[in-house]
């Protein structure tokens, strides 16, 4: 009892740490790790043996990629041509970048999507002479609702992914239709919240549709190469099933190839610049501290609780599951979140079992927990990693969007978002 | 080491004549050769020396001349001086003692210390009065042994540096700051409050910045656009910004005292070709990689 008394208070310490970033969150989580072993709650042995080399190789794998694919310039290019398609009127401009963005974080991520397109709309609202504040905005929900569509989008997804047997086709058939219909409803919260107000000078315009993104393939050959073996990585998730092999592997594999084509002689500038190793060190970190949790009983314990609740009853535990999901997410990190919840969710899983309840009873749970998580982080500002790094690029560049300014249309789209999932969850899986 | 280590009183002498620069500078080669097997003698060598005061003045406004001249092969550093009673005139500045230094091509680290240990004893009017009484090359050297003149053994920042550096004051308007720039064709100037306190430096890619938002020093790829506006800002921000809010504060610095292969090493690993240098958070002098490079190199 007292050996769970300590564990909780290490993973209560670093957990604040970690959401108030009182310590930078990578530091707070490896100290975190590395004193439960140094206290003696869980051996070496065991806190390394929790670590999921899969979500750690996958995300390594996918930075590669990523790093590779953004020298292309596609994705600038991309966003370029929307806007022009746009013909910079700007409630279109504001609609197409907004599913520019929700399409690209499907595949690069929410946070490398915002992180190359905030600063083009800067440019863009820049060159319209309109605040960038709105586009913004909607762009950080847009990411987070791309990053939810799939099993590479978002950090919570991998890591479900990596701790169940979901294939990547499994989260394509049970979260892109939700994700697709949250996306386009919300397309018409823009309009209605977006289509007055905005005015651009036909000079202005002309500006805009004067950028040459052409410009921006350096090496079409180089692109059509990386796009091959974009399209062969998909390929092999969608196939996961039939080929036995582990998404760590199929993405180190798409990585290591561009590597080998593209930056031969560049290699170890993408391995200290591109590979974000901060992130890579925090995950190692909470999969050691969860661990203790596991360890000493407390999530058994947290996991006959819930089920007591809600009478082990699974659609009331989805429905708990999605909410609690939604608005913790809205309020911290929700990968840390997404970490303790998942022992938590075996539990329950090996408490159905032992029930007698089939196995796709589990379904809608974890689908709740990855719904929640991921909409729920565009409840408030500094509810994902994406909000926080699109409006620090937008404080850096003198457009200053308060809490108060973020919340007030963030939680009209996280309520809606929430809403559908409910009743996506309820109908579709009872 | 000391200075009369470096001389032999055969080469040293006093001239109580008026006489030209040339009829000294052959007086001295026609000692220097008579001691010493160079491989370029004579007129030859004459014309070298006069060749080199040609290219850059080698006087002091302390009334020292140094001229220099550098020999392939040589591998030693010979010293010849002459005490002038009647003043050469060079260009405008009277000299009454010339030094000239024959040296290897490569040994520019003892010729520029020797340099900087005679212009710090032609500063010290005491020194400089037990010279002027010396009669011939003999008392000359047993002079200079007395006064035990020193020649340093490392060259440090502060014998090459620029003293008392062109500078700008942190609430200068950046219309003033391209003014000084532009007037003295200085791409960057150490930045100090008016007691000469060190604040930091302020260099053109500072002012170029002012009219270049954040966010596109963020997108990976620019050549989509093919003129910016907000360039042209710079020009609205001129009276308004101050040069505090665009310098860098926290730049490395260099003490008077820092070896010269440590600032060159500073200047590569930074890649950086100017450095203030600062004694007590004063700012003393400034040094360019050029200053270096002139100075050391090419000296």
């Amino acid at each position: 009892m007292t050996i769970m008394l300590l564990a909780l208070i290490i993973f209560g310490l670093a957990y604040l740490f970690i959401i108030t970033e009182w310590i930078n969150k990578m530091l707070a989580a490896m100290i975190g790790g590395f004193l439960i072993i140094v206290t003696g709650i869980v051996s070496q042995h065991t806190a390394f043996a929790a670590i999921d080399w899969n979500v750690i190789f996958f995300l390594i794998g996918m930075m590669m990629v990523i790093s590779v694919m953004r020298q292309t310039g596609l994705f600038m290019f991309l966003a370029i041509k929307t806007a022009k398609l746009a013909k910079g009127q700007p409630l279109r401009v504001m609609m197409y970048m907004y599913l520019g963005t929700a399409f690209i974080s499907a595949f690069l991520g929410s946070v490398t999507t915002i992180m190359i397109l905030v600063p083009i709309v800067l440019l863009i609202a820049a060159e319209l002479k309109i605040t960038p504040v709105p586009f913004i905005i909607t762009m950080i929900i847009a990411s987070n609702f791309g990053g939810a569509a799939t099993m590479i989008g978002d950090p919570p997804n991998i890591m479900i992914g990596s701790a169940t047997d979901y294939t990547f086709i499994d989260f394509v058939l049970n979260l892109t239709p939700p994700v697709l219909l949250i996306t386009f409803s919300s397309l018409l919260l823009i309009w209605l919240l977006y289509r007055k107000g905005m005015v651009v000078s036909n000079q202005n315009r002309a500006k805009l549709m004067e950028f040459n993104e052409k410009n921006l393939i350096t090496n079409p050959k180089m692109m059509v190469w990386s796009l091959i073996v974009l399209a062969l990585m998909l390929g092999a998730l969608s196939l996961q099933s039939v080929l036995k092999v582990e998404t760590a592997t199929i993405a180190m594999s798409a990585g290591l190839l561009l590597l080998l084509m593209n930056n031969r002689k560049k290699v170890e500038n993408v391995l200290v610049h591109d590979i974000d190793w901060v992130t890579i060190f925090f995950f190692i970190g909470l999969f050691m501290i969860v661990e203790s949790l596991v360890e000493t009983g407390f999530i058994d314990a947290l996991a006959n609780r819930v089920l007591i609740a809600t009478s082990g009853e699974p659609r009331a535990t989805s429905m708990v599951i999605l909410w609690i999901s939604g608005v913790f997410s809205a309020i911290v990190d929700n990968v840390p979140f997404v970490a303790s919840m998942i022992p938590l969710l075996e539990k329950i899983g090996t408490v159905f079992h032992a029930n007698q309840l089939p196995p796709q009873a589990m379904d809608p749970l974890w689908w709740s927990l990855s719904l929640g998580t991921c909409l729920g982080g565009n409840g408030t500002m500094i509810g994902a990693s994406a909000n926080i790094v699109a409006i620090g690029i937008a404080s850096h560049n003198g457009f200053k969007i308060s809490f108060g300014e973020y919340t007030k249309i963030g939680a009209i789209f996280t309520l809606n978002a929430m809403l559908i999932s409910t009743a996506y969850i309820w109908f579709r899986y009872f | 080491m000391q200075l009369a280590s470096f001389l032999d009183a055969r080469i040293l002498f006093v001239e109580p004549h008026p006489k030209t620069r040339e009829e000294i500078y052959s007086e001295m080669v026609s000692r220097i050769c008579k001691i010493n097997p160079l491989p370029v003698c004579g007129a030859k060598l004459v014309d070298l020396v006069l060749e080199r005061d040609r290219e850059s003045s080698t006087a002091y406004p302390t009334g020292l001349a140094i001229p220099h001249v550098r020999m392939e092969g040589l591998n030693d550093t010979i010293l010849s001086i002459c005490i002038l009673q009647h003043p050469i005139d060079y260009d405008g500045t009277p000299i009454s003692m010339i030094v000239l230094i024959i040296t290897d091509k490569s040994a520019s680290r003892i010729y520029l210390n020797i340099v900087a240990a005679l212009l710090k004893a032609s500063k010290d009017p005491e020194v400089v009065a037990q010279i002027r009484t010396c009669r011939d090359g003999h008392e000359l050297l047993s002079t200079i042994k007395k006064l035990e003149i020193r020649v340093k053994e490392n060259l440090s920042i502060q014998d090459i540096m620029i003293p008392n550096p062109v500078t700008i004051g942190p609430d200068a308007k950046l219309s003033e700051l391209g003014r000084v720039m532009n007037e003295h064709g200085l791409a960057v100037l150490p930045v100090v409050d008016a007691q000469n306190t060190y604040l930091g430096e302020v260099g053109v890619i500072n002012l170029l910045k002012v009219g270049v938002p954040d966010y596109l020093m963020m997108i990976d790829n620019l050549n989509f656009l093919s003129n910016f506006e907000p360039l042209e800002h710079l020009f609205d921000k001129e009276d308004i910004v101050t040069v505090r809010e665009i310098m860098y504060a926290n730049h490395v610095t260099l003490s008077p005292s820092t070896s010269i292969i440590e600032a060159v090493t500073l200047m590569i690993r930074y890649k950086c070709r100017f450095f203030s240098v600062v004694e007590n958070g004063k700012l003393v002098g400034v040094l360019t990689a050029m200053d270096v490079f002139s100075k050391v190199f090419k000296a």
